[in-house]
């Protein structure tokens, strides 16, 4: 939960500062988890995020994302990072970035989230058959792994 | 002036033993500039010299757009400083502290210091000489952020401090640059603090500036590369060689570790008669690791 | 500048308080102590050179209490600066010798206090004695030239001390070497007295020290 706080005489004679308190330093579930050390740039596994939760509707239309200053500082990231993110995001026809107000999730065509979340199973099968590769798990004892795992026979 | 440090070809020495030669530093406004380094590899020596604290025997500082150390005074007005080991007067209180910054610095933010008091849970009563070394460093950090800078200036803020603690610190600190969109230079050994926020990153080593790069391309250009069949001399490869040794288990593969590595350089290699059968990728702390290691063998910087 | 003046007040107030206080109560109490003698109303010439001793032997405190004033004030400037090795002094953002002219007018305003007791302490013992005849008091004299030698002392003692390690060991060692050549000189039976002559430049000649030689007379001829 976040309290904000106008408060007057702040630097350069600017005539109200908005301050943030914290009760709390727990990232939201959406964000858990990013992981600075991977190769994959903090922007891109931000965006992502995002729009995995527009995808599968944890994000409804016009929900409002974090302001850049709340989430870079619960995040401990430069807000850089996050201002790069939401403008890709932007870019890419998922939210709607409005001066003074914060940024929000647009209203998508309805196709469109279908076709998301397409792409994240693909983007999650891709990931699951390089890791395959790289450890030398053959196709076949990856389908045998899968059949098992779900109960079903795979054709 | 793009730039909110910029050193050139700095030259400066104490006594026989140490040396800081042809250095060149650019910290581009408003970035989050994280400098790396082995401890006596001259940080703080540059730090203090970006401050005006140590007088260089040539070359050129530039800070926000004014030359150091002649207009160390008006510069100081607009940075903030929270230096390694706790500089403040110990037999003040708290508050005093404050009240004594607040005199010297036109852009005083009242209203941010008090948040910031309530915020790192300080007692404004306390002797700053009572406080924990956490609530010293929270006292600093206060400090410099009150006093609305356009540059920060941190040597270690958070080193040998707990995780609550630092990561406190680290959102106050986020926090500010949202806000004033101040530019910061922060030293640490903290390689992963530093891999969260900072946009721009330095290896120092011995004195020397070993690279500079924006975060990104320093991450995606440090590579490890297991190589197969690859000749013993290389000649003019597009990326940097940090280390070369076999891989153990024998066999004609070799691990390799790169920088400067754009996706496609496996090409190279084939142009060699060698092959690339893996290329994985390198956190921060590895990369600098390698950095330095290669530096060390005899490297030089590029 | 105000301001700033006002806060290195403050901070140097709070590390000197104890200096000022004792200070205070010490200046005030000499004047008093010495004319103790004549709050009898005898008149005889005797009592006359008794009381002159009596001021003269207190007197002896007040050129000792203005060193101690000025070396412990100067001390108290720099204490806290040095113990954080000038890092906080040097990274605020005004001109070195504007910091350096804070502290030591702060400390000089503090010193006010010890001062201003001198003039009321004397003032007052003349006021509640009864001076023999052929005696004069000059209480304004004696503050003044009181005030004189704490701001001597406290300029010098504050200069050693706003320097660095680095020259307070410089002067240390010009004071060794002169110790040595002293001592080599007379083992040598060579006619060499540095010290006599350093006291000779120094406290006997016109010069601001000389004011901490001679007589401290509240009370005189």
């Amino acid at each position: 939960m976040l309290k904000s706080r106008t408060l007057d005489g702040a630097c350069e004679g600017q005539a109200t500062v908005i301050l943030y308190r914290y009760t709390g330093t727990r990232s939201r579930p959406l964000f858990h988890g990013i992981d600075p050390r991977s190769p994959i740039p903090l922007y891109v596994q931000i965006a992502e995020r995002v729009r995995l939760a527009i995808a599968t509707g944890t994000l409804g239309s016009a929900a409002p994302l974090p302001s850049v200053r709340q989430l870079a500082a619960e995040l401990r990231i430069n807000p850089a990072t996050v201002t790069q993110a939401y403008r890709d995001l932007e870019d890419q026809g998922f939210v709607e970035i409005r001066h003074g107000a914060g940024t929000f999730v647009r209203e998508l065509a309805p196709g469109r989230r279908a076709r998301e979340r397409t792409l994240q199973a693909l983007g999650l099968v891709r990931k699951l058959l390089a890791e395959a590769r790289r450890s030398g798990v053959s196709l076949a004892e990856l389908q045998r792994a899968l059949e098992a795992e779900l109960g079903v026979k795979a054709t | 002036m793009s730039d909110a440090i910029h050193i050139e070809r700095l030259h400066y020495r104490v006594g026989k033993a140490f040396e800081i030669k042809e250095l060149d530093l650019h910290v581009p406004t408003g970035s989050i500039y994280g400098f790396l380094g082995p401890n006596g590899s001259g940080k703080t020596t540059t730090i203090r010299l970006i401050l005006g604290l140590l007088r260089p025997l040539s070359g050129r500082i530039t800070v926000l757009g004014d030359p150091m150390p002649e207009q160390h005074a008006r510069i100081l007005g607009r940075v903030g400083y929270v230096p390694e080991q706790p500089h403040l007067d110990a037999t003040l209180t708290v508050r005093e502290l404050i009240a004594f910054q607040a005199a010297f610095y036109p852009r005083w933010d009242r209203a941010r210091a008090e948040e910031l008091v309530a915020r790192f849970e300080l007692d404004g009563d306390q002797l700053f000489g009572r406080l924990s070394k956490g609530q010293k460093a929270k006292v600093m950090i206060l400090l410099a952020l009150a006093q609305c800078g356009d540059l920060l200036v941190l040597d270690e803020p958070t080193d040998g401090l707990d995780p609550v603690v630092r990561r406190d610190i680290l959102s106050a600190l986020i926090t500010y640059v949202s806000e004033r969109g101040a530019t910061i230079f922060i030293s640490s050994h903290l390689v992963h603090e530093l891999e969260r926020v900072c946009d721009w990153v330095a290896v120092m080593d011995d004195g020397r500036l070993i690279t500079e790069a924006p975060m990104e391309k320093l991450k995606q250009g440090t590579k490890r590369l297991v190589v197969m069949g690859a000749p013993a001399e290389i000649v003019n490869p597009p990326f940097r060689v940090l280390t070369r040794e076999r891989t153990n288990g024998g066999g004609a593969g070799e691990n390799w570790v790169v920088g400067d590595w754009e996706p496609g350089m496996t090409s190279y290699f084939e142009g060699v008669g060698a092959s690339v059968r893996d290329v994985i990728d390198l956190d921060l702390e590895d990369g600098f690791v390698e950095l330095l290691r290669s530096f060390r063998k005899g490297g030089t910087r590029r | 500048m105000i301001a700033m003046f006002r806060a290195v007040l403050y901070s140097q107030w709070k590390w000197s308080r104890l200096i000022v206080v004792l200070g205070t109560v010490a200046a005030f109490a000499i004047p008093l102590l010495s004319l103790q003698g004549a709050a009898r109303a005898d008149r005889g010439a005797l009592q006359t050179q008794d009381l002159l001793r009596a001021v003269q032997s207190w007197g002896t405190l007040y050129p000792l209490l203005a060193t101690a004033l000025g070396l412990l004030m100067a001390m108290a400037a720099w204490a806290a600066d040095h113990r954080g090795r000038h890092i906080h002094a040097l990274t605020l953002p005004l001109a070195r010798w504007r910091y350096v002219l804070l502290r030591f007018g702060a400390g000089f305003v503090l010193l006010a206090a010890p001062i201003a007791a001198v003039l009321i302490g004397s003032s007052l013992a003349v006021l509640t004695a009864t001076l023999p005849p052929g005696l004069q008091a000059y209480p304004i004299a004696l503050a003044v030239r009181f005030a004189f030698a704490v701001f001597v002392a406290y300029a010098v003692f504050f200069a050693v001390s706003a320097g660095t390690a680095r020259t307070a060991g410089i002067i240390l060692g010009v004071i060794a070497a002169a110790v040595f050549v002293q001592v080599v000189a007379s083992i040598a039976n060579l006619d060499v007295n540095l010290f006599a002559a350093a006291q000779t430049v120094l406290l006997l000649g016109p010069g601001p020290l000389a004011v901490f030689t001679g007589r401290w007379m509240l009370v005189d001829v």
